[in-house]
C-alpha cells in the first residue's frame, strides 16, 4: 500500500515538476514570432497538390500559391484583374479576349505568359478531373501574342465567372509540368505565381508556407513572411489554441465554444454569410414522395426556426430558395416555408396518408455536428404528427451511393447535404441539383421539369453579358422550385472566424470558401 | 437413467452449488456486484416501459433548455438538445445491457458448434477449425471489431455482428477442450455404439454437457462487451443519433464538454458502473468456480 | 523444444497469411463503391468508371488478391483515397508517435501492475486485496475514450496544468528545430541533448499515456496476481516459507520469477491493449498517431488505410505472441 501511495505522489511530482517547466517556457516566442501566421483548420488543410485536380480543402492552400486570370467580388459582384489586367468579349458572347499581366514570375524562375494560360486551362479540361467541367464551354484556347490570350466557346457562357473560380482556374507553370512529370504534384509541389510558396508539408496534416520573393504585387508594407496551416480537428483543440494565443486564425467551432470565446481578451468574433447552404433532398421517384402535397407536408414539418438557432447555433439564416444570402440570384421575396404541424398533418390528410403509416429514412454525412442535430431536431418534429423517421449517419461515399442507386426503392427517402458553388454562379446551384440528369450526379432530388431546365440554361448564357437580367431568370426558376418542393430549404450558413485581433488585415471573401489570403494579412 | 441415479449424479452438484452460494456469501465485493448487476437489470426492464421510446427519445428535443447545468430537475444537466442526461442514461442501459447479450448470444452460436465438431471429429477437420481460430485471435482485441463494422456500415446491428464475429474464437476453444474429453465418457461411447448419427450427438450429448463452463465463461465476458459495444459507438461504429447509447452520448458530447463537463461525466460514469459490476461478478465467479483457489 | 518453436513460428506464418486474407476479403464486401471515392466528391460516371479501372477494381477477385499479396510483399499497401498518398509511407510518419506512446504506457503498466499484484497475492483476503482487486478491476472497467475527457477536464480545464493534447508545442516547435533520428521524439530530443523540446513533449505525453495505461494495469495487475496465488499455494514455496526466510525475498524472488512466464505473456497482450487504446484516445488528445489515423479512415470508410493500420497492428500483434510464446518455451522452468 505504502508502495503505491508512493508511486502516486511520484506520479504527481512529476506533473507538478513538468508544468513547472512549461510555465518558464511560456515567454518565450513572442517577438520572434511577430512574422509567421498560424491558421488552424479543421482538416487536412490540402490532399491533392495537382492544382488541376484539386477539388476541395485544398482551396485554401493552393489560392495563396496559385493564382487566377480574376478574382470575383460577391458583394460588388465585380472582378479584380489577378494574372488578367483586363478582359473583353465578343457580341455573341463566344470569344473572350483576356490582357495579361507583364513582368510575372513563376516560382520555378519562368515567365508567366498566354502559353502558361493556354497549358494550364488545356490541362485541366484533358485530365478530366475534379473541377475541370467548368470550362466545357471552351472550344479552344488561342494565344494571340505573349500577353494576350483569346477562349473560343461553344456556346455562351460566363467565362469570367468561370476563370475565377476557387477550383480547376489555377495558371501553372509549364515548365516545371513538362520537366517533372504530373506526379511530381501529387508529391507535395507546386509551381505557382502566388505570394506564397511552399516551404514544407507533412502528410497533408501541416502545410508551411514562405513568402516569394519575386511576387510581382511586391512586398511593401506588412506582410508575413511565413504561413502555417495545421490540421486540428477536434474543436477544443482549436478553441484552447486561440485561447492561448497559439493559433491567430481559426474557424467553425460550436456556438457554446464561441460564446466563451467571445469574453476573452485578444479573441475576435467574425460572422458573415458564407455560400455554403444545406439542402434535404425529397426522393420525388418514390412512393408517396412523388406526391407534392406530401413533400410539401415535410417541408411544413421541418423546424426552421430551431434549427436555425440550435443546430447552428444561431450562425445561420432560413434559406429563401436555393441561392445562400449574399450571393447574386438571390430571390429576397420568395415564399420561405415555415414550420407548421396543423397545416403539414392536413396536407398528409389531403395526401390520404394517416397517423403512423409513413417510414421515412433520412441520411446524412457522419461527423457533422450541425446536420446530425437538425436531423434530430426533424424527427422530433415528424414524430409529433405520426411520421416516424429514421436518422442514419453515413459517410459521404455510402451515402451518395446508396442515393445513385438503379432502383428508386433502394435509396433513401430524404437526403442531407451541402451546397457550395464551383463557379460563382447560380446556375452551380441550380443546374447541379435540379437540372435533368441521365445518369444521376447531384440532382438527389431526382427532379425533372423542362420549363425549369430551359429557364436556367438560358439564364446561364445570357449571365455572361447581362447580369441582372440573368438574376431575375435565376429567381423565376426558383419560384417553380418552391412550387414544387423537391427539397426542404433548411438554412444559409455563416462562416463564424475566430481571430487574434493583432491579425489585421483579414478579408474574407465567400466565394473562395474558408480561405485566407495570408497576403493580405499583417500583425499589430 | 433411474430416480435415484438421478439424485445420485445431482448430490454432488447441489453441495457444489452450496458451497459456491456460501462463498458467494462470503465475498462482500461479489456479492454487492450481484446486486448491483441485479439493479441494472431492473433498470433495463422497468425504465423503457415507464419512458416510452417514441415519447421519450424521437420527440425528445427541448433545444432552449441546451446544457443545462445539473440541477434538482436534471440530475445530470441536460445536453446539447435540451434533453435530460439522467433520463437518458437510464434509457440506455436497456440498449447496452441487449446488444452485449446478443452479441455474445451470436458468438456463442457460431463459437459453440464450431468448437463441437472440432473436438468431436478430431484430425484434419479441428486442425482446420482450430487454426481459423488462431487467425481469428492473431487481431488484437477491438481492432477486428473496429475493421468488421466500418466496412459493413455504422449501425447498432452491424456492430453487434462485428463484435460477434470477432469473440466466437474463444467459446469455440473453451467447447472443443470439452468435447475433447466428453468423447471419451461412456455415455458418449455407447451412443455411438447404438449408432446415432454423429450430428445427434453433438447436439444432444456434446454441447448440452460443455454448456456450464461455456455459459459462465460468457457471463464474464459480458462487461467486455458492454465496453466494447459503447467504444464502437464512441468511434461512430455503432448505434446512431437520437439513440441514448453511453458510448454515443460520450462521443457527442466531446464537442462541448470543456463548457459543459456533465454531459460527458455522467454517460462515461453509467459505462462504468455497468462494466465494474459485470466484472466483479465475472471475476468473483471465477475466484469460486475455480478449483485451486476454491481449496484454501 | 526446437520442433515447438519451428511449430509455432509456422504457426505465426499461417496466422499472418490468414489475417491478410480476411483483411482483404473485408474491403471486397463493402458495400460502397471505392472508385467513387478516389476520384473525389463530385465526379462524373465516366471519371469514376476510368478509375475502377486503374484501381482494378474490374478484375476477377482472386487476381485482385494475388496483386494485392504480390504488391504487399513489395512493401505496396496501395493509397489512401483520402489523401491519395502511399498508405505505407503515411504508416510510416505515424507509426512512430503511436510507439512512443505505446512504449511509455507500457512501462506505466509494468511498473505499477505487477507490484499491485504482487501486493494482493501477498496478502490475499486482507482490505489491500480487497482494494487491488477492485483496482485492477476498475482499471478494465473504465472506457478509455471517457478517461481521455475526464483527465482532460481536470488537468487541462480545472488545474491548467497539463496541455490539452498535440505532441509538442507549436511554439516550441517553431523556434527549436526538432530532430528526426528514430522519429521518437523523447529520445530524439534527448539524443539532441534538448531538454526544452525533451520536456514539453513528456509533459504532452504524460496524459495520453496515463490514460492508455490504465487498461493493462488492471489487466497486468490481474493475471500476476492469479498467476502469484497458484505459485504460493506449491511446495517449494510453503518450504521457502517454512525455512523462515523474509517474505518479501519470497515474493520477489522465488514466486515472481516462476511466474514469469505468464507476465511475459501478460506483457505482450498489454501491449495490444495499449495498441488498441491509442485508436480510442490518439483523436481526442490530437496526438499524430495511427489511432487517429484510423479513426479518421473509418469515418471516411478509407479501405486502404483500415486496412494498412489494421495490418500493421496485428503483425506487430503476432509477433509479439510469437516472441513471448518463444521466450516462455525456452525457461527452463516451464514445461511444453
Amino acid at each position: 500500500m505504502k508502495k503505491i501511495i508512493t508511486l502516486f505522489l511520484v506520479l504527481m511530482l512529476v506533473v507538478g515538476l513538468l508544468a513547472g517547466c512549461g510555465g518558464n517556457n511560456n515567454g518565450i516566442g513572442g517577438a520572434d514570432q511577430m512574422d509567421i501566421v498560424y491558421y488552424a483548420y479543421n482538416a487536412e488543410p490540402i490532399l491533392n497538390w495537382d492544382p488541376s485536380v484539386m477539388f476541395s480543402n485544398g482551396v485554401i492552400i493552393l489560392n495563396n500559391v496559385y493564382e487566377t486570370l480574376l478574382r470575383f467580388d460577391p458583394d460588388t459582384k465585380e472582378f479584380e484583374g489577378i494574372l488578367a489586367t483586363d478582359y473583353s468579349q465578343s457580341e455573341d458572347g463566344l470569344t473572350w479576349t483576356f490582357n495579361l499581366r507583364e513582368g510575372v514570375k513563376f516560382h520555378d524562375g519562368t515567365d508567366f505568359n498566354a502559353e502558361a494560360v493556354k497549358f494550364s486551362i488545356d490541362r485541366t479540361i484533358e485530365m478530366e478531373k475534379g473541377a475541370s467541367y467548368i470550362w466545357s464551354a471552351v472550344e479552344k484556347i488561342n494565344v494571340v501574342n505573349d500577353y494576350t490570350v483569346e477562349f473560343k466557346l461553344s456556346y455562351p457562357a460566363p467565362l469570367n465567372l468561370i476563370a475565377s473560380s476557387p477550383y480547376a482556374a489555377f495558371i501553372m507553370s509549364p515548365s516545371a509540368v513538362q520537366n517533372n512529370g504530373d506526379e511530381w504534384f501529387e508529391q507535395a509541389n507546386e509551381a505557382g505565381t502566388g505570394p506564397y510558396k511552399l516551404e514544407s508539408s507533412s502528410m497533408g496534416d501541416e502545410v508551411i508556407l514562405a513568402k516569394y520573393d519575386d511576387y510581382w504585387n511586391g512586398w511593401e508594407g506588412e506582410h508575413f513572411d511565413k504561413a502555417i496551416v495545421k490540421k486540428v480537428s477536434e474543436t477544443s483543440s482549436r478553441r484552447q489554441l486561440i485561447e492561448k494565443g497559439e493559433a491567430d486564425i481559426t474557424h467553425n467551432l460550436p456556438a457554446e465554444d464561441v460564446e466563451a470565446l467571445k469574453n476573452v481578451q485578444n479573441v475576435e468574433v467574425l460572422s458573415l454569410p458564407s455560400f455554403t447552404n444545406l439542402f434535404g433532398f425529397f426522393n420525388t421517384e418514390k412512393a408517396p414522395l412523388d406526391n407534392v402535397k406530401v413533400r410539401k407536408a415535410l417541408a411544413y414539418a421541418f423546424p426552421y426556426d430551431d434549427v436555425v438557432n440550435y443546430a447552428a447555433g444561431g450562425y445561420a439564416e432560413q434559406s429563401r430558395g436555393a441561392i445562400p444570402k449574399g450571393h447574386w440570384g438571390r430571390g429576397d421575396d420568395l415564399f420561405q416555408y415555415s414550420k407548421d404541424l396543423d397545416k403539414a398533418k392536413s396536407l398528409l390528410d389531403e395526401a390520404g396518408i394517416n397517423q403512423g403509416e409513413l417510414k421515412l429514412l433520412l441520411t446524412y454525412m457522419s461527423g457533422d455536428e450541425a446536420e446530425k442535430k437538425a436531423a434530430e431536431l426533424y424527427k422530433a418534429e415528424l414524430s409529433k404528427i405520426g411520421v416516424e423517421l429514421e436518422i442514419r449517419a453515413m459517410p459521404w461515399e455510402s451515402q451518395w451511393e446508396m442515393a445513385m442507386d438503379t432502383n428508386a426503392q433502394n435509396r433513401q427517402d430524404i437526403l442531407m447535404m451541402y451546397w457550395w458553388p464551383d463557379t460563382s454562379s447560380p446556375y452551380s446551384w441550380l443546374y447541379s441539383l435540379y437540372h435533368t440528369e441521365e445518369d444521376i450526379l447531384f440532382n438527389l432530388a431526382y427532379y425533372y421539369n423542362e420549363d425549369f431546365d430551359e429557364i436556367i440554361d438560358n439564364a446561364y448564357a445570357l449571365s455572361g453579358e447581362d447580369l441582372d437580367a440573368s438574376e431575375q431568370e435565376f429567381i423565376r426558376a426558383q419560384e417553380i422550385l418552391i412550387k414544387d418542393s423537391p427539397s426542404i430549404f433548411m438554412f444559409d450558413k455563416e462562416d463564424v472566424w475566430i481571430l487574434n485581433s493583432s491579425l489585421k488585415g483579414f478579408k474574407p471573401n465567400p466565394a473562395y470558401p474558408l480561405v485566407v489570403y495570408f497576403y493580405d494579412c499583417y500583425r499589430k | 437413467m433411474n430416480q435415484s441415479q438421478l439424485i445420485k449424479s445431482l448430490k454432488p452438484k447441489y453441495k457444489e452449488f452450496k458451497v459456491s452460494l456460501f462463498l458467494l456469501k462470503k465475498n462482500r465485493l461479489t456479492k454487492m456486484a450481484l446486486y448491483g448487476v441485479v439493479l441494472l437489470v431492473l433498470i433495463a426492464i422497468i425504465v423503457p416501459i415507464l419512458l416510452p421510446s417514441a415519447q421519450h427519445i424521437d420527440q425528445d428535443a427541448n433545444p432552449q433548455q441546451k446544457l443545462l447545468q445539473p440541477s434538482l430537475r436534471h440530475p445530470f444537466g441536460t445536453d446539447e438538445l435540451g434533453r435530460d442526461v439522467f433520463k437518458r442514461v437510464l434509457l440506455g442501459t436497456r440498449i447496452s445491457l441487449q446488444t452485449a447479450l446478443i452479441a455474445v448470444g451470436m458468438a456463442l452460436l457460431i463459437g459453440v458448434p464450431l468448437g463441437a465438431v472440432a473436438g468431436y471429429f478430431g484430425g484434419f477437420l479441428d486442425e482446420i477449425i482450430m487454426r481459423f481460430t488462431d487467425i481469428f485471435l492473431g487481431f488484437p482485441p477491438l481492432l477486428l471489431a473496429i475493421a468488421i463494422a466500418s466496412f459493413l456500415g455504422p449501425n447498432l446491428r452491424n456492430a453487434m455482428l462485428a463484435i460477434a464475429i470477432s469473440w466466437w474464437p474463444w467459446y469455440t476453444r473453451i467447447v472443443r477442450g470439452q468435447a475433447v474429453s466428453l468423447k471419451e465418457r461412456q455415455f458418449i461411447k455407447a451412443s455411438k455404439a447404438i449408432g446415432s448419427p454423429p450430428r445427434k450427438i453433438i447436439f444432444k450429448h456434446i454441447i448440452p454437457n460443455c454448456v456450464a463452463p461455456v455459459i459462465v465463461q460468457a457471463s464474464m465476458d459480458i462487461g467486455g462487451v458492454i465496453l466494447t459495444i459503447a467504444a464502437l459507438s464512441f468511434l461512430g461504429l455503432g448505434a446512431q443519433a437520437p439513440a441514448p447509447e453511453w458510448g454515443l452520448m460520450v462521443s457527442t458530447s466531446r464537442n462541448y464538454f470543456l463548457n459543459a463537463w456533465w454531459y460527458s461525466v455522467f454517460p462515461g460514469l453509467a459505462i462504468f458502473f455497468t462494466v465494474l459490476v459485470f466484472n466483479l461478478l465475472g471475476d468473483g465467479l471465477r475466484e469460486i468456480l475455480d478449483p485451486k483457489t476454491r481449496k484454501n | 523444444m526446437k520442433n515447438y518453436i519451428i511449430k509455432r513460428i509456422l504457426l505465426g506464418i499461417l496466422v499472418l497469411l490468414g489475417v491478410i486474407a480476411i483483411t482483404f476479403f473485408l474491403t471486397r464486401v463493402i458495400p460502397s463503391n471505392p472508385a467513387a471515392q478516389w476520384v473525389g466528391p463530385r465526379a462524373t460516371q465516366e471519371q469514376i468508371n476510368k478509375a475502377t479501372i486503374e484501381l482494378g477494381l474490374d478484375k476477377p477477385l482472386y487476381v485482385q488478391f494475388g496483386k494485392y499479396l504480390k504488391d504487399l510483399f513489395q512493401g505496396n499497401l496501395g493509397n489512401s483515397l483520402r489523401t491519395k498518398q502511399p498508405v505505407v509511407k503515411e504508416l510510416k510518419t505515424y507509426i512512430p508517435p503511436t510507439l512512443e506512446l505505446v512504449f511509455f504506457s507500457t512501462i506505466l503498466a509494468i511498473i505499477i501492475g505487477i507490484p499491485l499484484g504482487l501486493n494482493s497475492a501477498r496478502k490475499k483476503d486482507q482490505p489491500l486485496d480487497h482494494f487491488c482487486r477492485f483496482f485492477s478491476v476498475g482499471a478494465v472497467s473504465l472506457p478509455t475514450f471517457w478517461v481521455a475527457l475526464f483527465l482532460q477536464l481536470i488537468f487541462f480545464r480545472w488545474l491548467s496544468l497539463l496541455p490539452l493534447g498535440g505532441q509538442l508545442d507549436t511554439r516550441i516547435k517553431l523556434l527549436y528545430e526538432v530532430p528526426h533520428y528514430t522519429g521518437l521524439l523523447l529520445f530524439d530530443s534527448l539524443i539532441d541533448g534538448n531538454f526544452t523540446i525533451f520536456f514539453d513533449a513528456l509533459k504532452h505525453m504524460l496524459l495520453p499515456a496515463i490514460t492508455i495505461s490504465l487498461y493493462p494495469i488492471g489487466l497486468v495487475a490481474r493475471m500476476t496476481r492469479s498467476a502469484l496465488l497458484e505459485i504460493i499455494g506449491e511446495d517449494y514455496i510453503k518450504a521457502a516459507r517454512s525455512y523462515g526466510l523474509k517474505e518479501k525475498l519470497v515474493m520477489w524472488k522465488y514466486a515472481l520469477k516462476n511466474s514469469l512466464g505468464t507476465t511475459i505473456t501478460v506483457l505482450a497482450l498489454s501491449v495490444g491493449y495499449t495498441l488498441v487504446n491509442t485508436f480510442l484516445v490518439e483523436a481526442i488528445f490530437s496526438w499524430p498517431g495511427i489511432g487517429s489515423y484510423i479513426a479518421t479512415a473509418v469515418m471516411s470508410l478509407d479501405y486502404p488505410a483500415i486496412m494498412g493500420v489494421t495490418l500493421f497492428s496485428a503483425c506487430a500483434y503476432i509477433v509479439l505472441n510469437l516472441i513471448a510464446d518463444i521466450i516462455v518455451a525456452l525457461d527452463p522452468r516451464v514445461r511444453v
